[in-house]
């Protein structure tokens, strides 16, 4: 990893996204810091998960780019991700029901893998090495969550906020340069939230986070910057305090909840 | 009782093949969610190109071999070329392409080695075993098709369960999305699957053509009662694919000793529909691993 201060790790340039007549990005340029924590808020329908679908290339935008490592990305594909060091969560748990909580890890470092088709097809000893590898660091990422315990459970068995947990490890275990995580605190009880904190800014510098979340004391505590939008369209950003007090965002959306 | 455990002996063969090609078709469903019912078609065509081999060089292993390479290949290039196309549209549209796939391979294979039944070599002895002095319903190659059915459902619990591949292709069967962000290449992961069916589903037809013959029409029955095993099996489960076809042999056993051959397609249609009716997800299978 570069310096803390390496300048801009994604970014996001004019992205418009017109999905069946509605125009859900209307234009959205967003920079995430290298090596920081950035909170992307706004009401509901502003747009956030739609720039999270951009960026992991299930959603196409019309126009603009998304610009990763200085270098606009096209035709992005999903399962390329990983690979450059892009891991996303999502919004619930997204876990597979039918898989340990260990194999679930597993799988987010499918990318770390490295041996072939036809090896694997017959399960050759070999394959046995590379796997054994994958159990090792999926083991390691569950221990820095503190549920490697859990690792043989079913999702199912396991409480909400561990589930969470185990999501979390299998976005970690691809070793990414950045993590955009959807809504982590949700579900999440307030003995867990202090718990989510420390382990988001226990991620930075080494790794950049971005962040979109609904819950406001989270954000205005874990992010060091935050850009707010709204129907849309970018219509605030800057330190939490600055974002706090600015008069479009109290309009817009702190001002429903009561500002945090 | 005699009779009763001769039957069942002798059902044991078939059995295993029925399970062969349930496998087959369990592993195209866990893999793109579409029963593939040109399964049968392409055993079959990979059968007679085993055929070919086989009166080339006269070595059966290698007309297994190449019945086998064919196998994958035929299950790529189906998915590849049919079942991707259609299945952006819709999902029964697939199903409906592979009903004609499995036209287009029987009227290919007609034009191809002709419509006649031809017989396919017997590279064991096929006579009933002598033991304990009596012969019994059971014979060495029965027992080949046995171990050879037993050797492949290890080796794939261990692909699924065992490999990262295994684990790309379960995810990717509950849900692509997730999987893709996790790394997975999903489509190479889908073609995987079929090319494993295929080479399942051709195996099966070398070790079932020496004891039927083979024509572009001859493993039709062998669909009727392999859809069968796979449904009451519970579709997305290989070892209920396997307990049902080797299950599904011996009912069929069971009925030609008792009454006649012509009645084992009906029983196991009447077998079919009754689970249907009583238990829809399938003996082994469970309603909440197909909502997803």
């Amino acid at each position: 990893m570069t310096s803390p201060d390496g300048g801009t790790l994604l970014a996001l340039d004019d992205i418009k996204v017109k999905l069946s007549g509605l125009q859900i990005l209307d234009g959205v340029s967003i920079e995430v810091p290298q090596g920081k924590v950035t909170g992307l808020i706004g009401p509901n329908g502003a747009g956030k998960t739609t720039v999270f679908n951009v960026i992991s290339g299930f959603v196409k935008s019309d126009s603009g780019s998304v610009v990763y490592r200085g270098r606009a990305l096209k035709h992005i594909k999903a399962h390329k991700l990983t690979k450059m060091g892009i891991s996303r969560t999502l919004q619930g748990v997204g876990l597979f029901s039918s898989l340990t909580a260990l194999e679930n890890v597993m799988l987010g470092g499918s990318s770390r893998v490295r041996s072939g088709i036809i090896s694997q097809s017959f399960a050759m000893p070999w394959t046995d090495i590379e796997t054994e590898r994958l159990r090792v660091l999926s083991l390691a990422a569950m221990e820095e969550m503190g549920i490697a315990d859990e690792a043989a459970r079913l999702p199912g068995e396991l409480p909400y906020p561990i589930q969470k947990k185990v999501a979390l490890a299998r976005a970690l275990v691809s070793d990414p340069a950045i993590l955009l995580l959807d809504e982590p605190a949700g579900g999440v009880g307030a003995a867990d939230m202090a718990d989510l904190e420390r382990l988001i800014r226990s991620w930075v510098p080494a790794r950049t986070v971005l962040l979109v979340e609904h819950h406001m004391e989270l954000v205005m505590s874990v992010c060091d910057l935050i850009w707010v939008l709204d129907a849309g369209r970018v219509i605030a950003s800057g330190t939490p305090d600055e974002v706090r007090n600015d008069p479009a965002v109290l309009a817009a959306y702190l001002g429903q909840e009561g500002a945090a | 009782m005699t009779n009763f455990i001769e039957y069942l002996l002798g059902g044991l063969g078939s059995g295993a093949i029925i399970a062969l090609m349930a496998l087959a078709l369990v592993l195209t469903w866990r893999a793109t969610r579409v029963v593939n019912f040109a399964q049968v078609g392409q055993a079959m065509f990979t059968t007679f190109i085993a055929l070919s081999i086989q009166d080339l060089t006269g070595n059966w292993f290698l007309a297994l071999a190449g019945a086998i390479v064919a196998g994958a290949a035929l299950g790529v290039v189906v998915q590849y070329l049919v079942l991707r196309p259609v299945k952006r549209a819709d999902t029964s549209g697939a199903i409906i392409a592979t009903f004609g796939v499995l036209i287009a391979l029987q009227a290919g294979a007609g034009m191809i080695w002709g419509g006649d039944q031809q017989a396919y070599p017997q590279p064991f002895n096929s006579a009933g075993i002598s033991a304990f002095g009596r012969e019994w319903p059971i014979s060495v190659y029965d027992l080949v098709v046995i171990g050879v059915t037993l050797a492949l459902v290890v080796g794939l619990s261990l692909v699924f369960t065992r490999t990262n591949l295994g684990l790309s292709m379960r995810a990717t069967a509950f849900n692509p999305e997730v999987a893709r962000l996790s790394g997975v290449r999903v489509s190479r992961t889908l073609t995987i699957g079929w090319a494993i069916a295929g080479i399942v589903g051709a195996v099966a037809g070398v070790l079932v053509a020496p004891i039927s013959t083979l024509s572009p029409n001859s493993f039709d029955i062998l669909l009727v009662f392999a859809f069968t095993a796979a449904v009451i099996g519970g579709l997305d489960s290989l070892v209920g694919a396997v307990a049902l076809g080797v299950g599904t042999g011996l009912v069929i056993s069971l009925v030609t000793g008792y009454s006649d051959s012509s009645n084992a397609p009906v029983v196991a249609l009447v077998l079919l529909a009754l689970n249907l009716l009583l238990k829809p997800d399938g003996v082994f299978g469970h309603t909440s691993s197909r909502s997803v």
